[in-house]
């Protein structure tokens, strides 16, 4: 088996908030791969540590503590590169009871050394898809000139002339009408959705071998998103790209994704092919998962009196996670069987078929 | 190397860290020194006012002139006419209690109502006010005032009334902006939308909420200001008159004395000069470091 194109192991990327003293749980060992070619859907909740998982990969978090243990591996060229190398040298932890009770950074070193290591990568290895396009594009800018400065900095492209050809081939593949007139379009001038199609040109210009597209329908209406959907997936098949896909709508997640990460509370509960995570007849699932697709807004799921239905209970407090499973106060489907250990011990990921994962004591015989 | 630590496993119930316990020490010393000044002040004036006083501070002593501080009766000694300097001091608040107030309630009150005007209306409006107060900004304080001295009598609330006018400028422009910087903001905007009366949103939403820190500073920053004022152009013999107290007058006739190895007369009074205004810097600097969440580590 060849190594997955990226691979992040027991990832944690903490925050820290002065004011209550205490850690804010953000990210508390995720850990997924990715192979090439490959699709991969993050979905959860907001607040569950999807964009900072996004973030952390791209080493865009600059506030403190931030990423504080873990491993990217990241695979260029044949060799496998470790994105957070030299993490130990700059941060110590210390806790109890498995909990990091206290952690010491050397912000600025780390900083140097996260950029020192993603130089080469950002733009070029990985591309990024922001949220809410209009704000993610410099305003002062011609959207063509930003895309051609892509092309400039990460391709072996170093002519001017030959930059705004490939620039205008890429507005066009991103199904902007008239490119050369909107070439020199300032992001104003543009829609959300026409932003977004320019912010994936841009993303892709670099030719990276990831693409990381956080939310990338966030703030744009439904037909426009479904073709926004539409373009990644024909971009997809055409260029055989690998995508790590974040997303809050399983619906976006199941047209686009091989394989789906379910998060809850900062983990990664639920992980498997999105056939089989996604399925929504099979009982051999994480009730979250279960609960988060009873509450896409359809027909079938509509309550007797037509309303729809919504997981009780709020999303988990990050800085006072629970002993046990995180999922627990919100659970339909703990027995007491198995109440004494969803209270007291995290349920270990259990593979329940094959690559199919489940975090969750039900599963586990 | 930079430390983070939580010290219990059960964050249980977060409180809100009060004010006081975030700010830094430095700070808190500032404002209590500030206070301190002020309950002195505010104390001293109602003493005066109800004539709680040691001596009677017009009461002169032939026989006791120049006394120095620690004679039996006089804490503080006496001045060249025998008169306690101790009550002299605490009645020369009354110089500049009131016609500072009133120096300050004009410069907020003003200051605040162009402000708003200017910084919400815009337009026409805020051209004409913005004019206005450039022209009183470029007048020259002290000549404007020795101009209202010349034209009416030395009266200090004239005076005082002229320093009030003359910081209007800096209340309206700091208001104006903070406006104008609000006024885009989304949540005036819903405040609108919702149908909240214009009044509520100036008053509630965006002068209370968001400018009361700005105002008590101005406020105390302008008392500061006053003092000083009528203190130096008393001790000039443009402010309050002899035989009148004032810490201004009280600086320039004991100074007479200096040379001759008395100084109680003068330095009492300039002491208490530079501790008060001291004392109000410092409390409205304090309060704007805390209020606004200002650390001096960061």
């Amino acid at each position: 088996m060849t190594a997955p194109l990226l691979h992040v192991d027991n990832l944690h990327t903490y925050f820290y908030s002065s004011g209550k003293q205490a850690f804010i749980r953000s990210v508390d060992g995720v850990a997924f791969d990715i192979a090439e070619g490959e699709t991969l859907g993050l979905v959860g909740e907001s607040g569950s540590g999807k964009s900072i998982t996004a973030l952390s990969i791209m080493g865009l978090i600059s506030e403190g503590p931030g990423v504080i243990r873990g491993n990217i591996h990241f695979k260029t060229n044949g060799t496998i590169q470790n994105l957070l190398e030299h993490l130990d040298t700059y941060v110590t932890v210390s806790g109890q009871n498995n909990r990091i009770m206290q952690v010491n950074k050397d912000l600025v070193g780390w900083e140097k050394n996260v950029d020192k290591i993603m130089r080469d990568i950002r733009g070029k290895k990985i591309g990024m898809i922001f949220q809410n396009p209009k704000s993610s594009l410099n305003p002062f800018q011609p959207v063509g000139k930003q895309i051609m400065e892509s092309i400039l900095l990460h391709t072996s492209v170093t002519n001017p002339e030959e930059a705004r050809e490939r620039a205008l081939t890429w507005l066009d593949r991103v199904k902007i009408d008239s490119p050369r007139l909107r070439f020199d379009n300032y992001p104003y001038g543009l829609s959300g959705g026409m932003c977004q199609r320019a912010m994936i040109a841009m993303a892709l210009a670099g030719e990276p071998l990831l693409l990381i597209a956080d939310e990338p329908t966030t703030g744009l209406d439904a037909t426009i998103q479904s073709k926004i959907i539409d373009l990644l997936a024909e971009l997809k098949s055409e260029f055989g790209i690998t995508i790590l896909l974040i997303s809050h709508d399983i619906s976006i997640i199941s047209r686009l994704s091989e394989r789906v990460a379910v998060m809850y509370g900062g983990t990664i509960v639920e992980y498997g092919p999105s056939r089989d995570v996604l399925a929504r007849d099979r009982s051999a699932k994480h009730p979250y998962t279960q609960a988060l697709l009873a509450s896409i807004p359809n027909e079938e799921n509509l309550t007797e009196n037509g309303y729809l239905k919504a997981i009780e209970g709020d999303v988990l407090d990050t800085i006072n996670i629970p002993e046990g499973c995180r999922f627990q106060n919100r659970c339909s489907r703990c027995t007491d069987a198995i109440r004494e250990q969803c209270m007291h011990e995290e349920p270990p990921l259990h593979e329940i078929a094959k690559g199919h994962h489940i975090r969750c004591w039900l599963f586990e015989s | 190397m930079k430390t983070y630590s939580q010290h219990s496993l059960e964050v249980t119930d977060l409180p809100e860290i009060p004010l006081w316990k975030k700010a830094d020490k430095v700070d808190l010393l500032y404002v209590a020194y500030g206070l301190f000044i002020v309950l002195l002040v505010v104390g001293s004036y109602i003493a005066g006012s109800l004539k709680l006083l040691p001596y009677d501070p017009q009461d002169i002593d032939l026989n006791l002139m120049m006394a120095p501080p620690g004679t039996t009766g006089h804490v503080l000694g006496t001045d060249f006419m025998g008169r306690d300097m101790l009550s002299r001091l605490i009645v020369g608040i009354q110089a500049y209690f009131l016609p500072g107030l009133l120096a300050v309630f004009i410069a907020l009150y003003f200051g605040t109502v162009l402000g708003v005007i200017a910084g919400y209306r815009g337009g026409l409006w805020d051209t004409s006010i913005t004019y206005f107060v450039n022209l009183v900004d470029s007048f020259p304080r002290l000549v404007l005032i020795l101009l209202v001295i010349a034209a009416f009598k030395p009266n200090i609330y004239y005076i005082m009334f002229v320093v009030g006018l003359t910081n209007v400028p800096v209340v309206s422009s700091l208001i104006k902006n903070k406006i104008l910087f609000l006024k885009e903001k989304n949540f005036i905007e819903a405040d609108i939308a919702l149908g909240i009366p214009l009044k509520t949103i100036i008053m509630k939403h965006i002068l209370w909420h968001h400018c009361r820190a700005l105002l008590v500073i101005q406020a105390t920053l302008g008392m500061a200001e006053a003092i000083l004022i009528e203190t130096s152009l008393s001790y000039l013999g443009f402010g309050v008159q002899e035989p009148a107290a004032s810490w201004g007058n009280m600086v320039q006739s004991g100074a007479n004395y200096l040379m001759q190895g008395k100084f109680w007369p003068s330095t009492a009074p300039a002491l208490a000069i530079l501790f008060t205004i001291l004392g109000f810097h410092l409390l409205g600097d304090g309060l704007n470091n805390i209020l606004e969440g200002r650390k001096k580590g960061s």
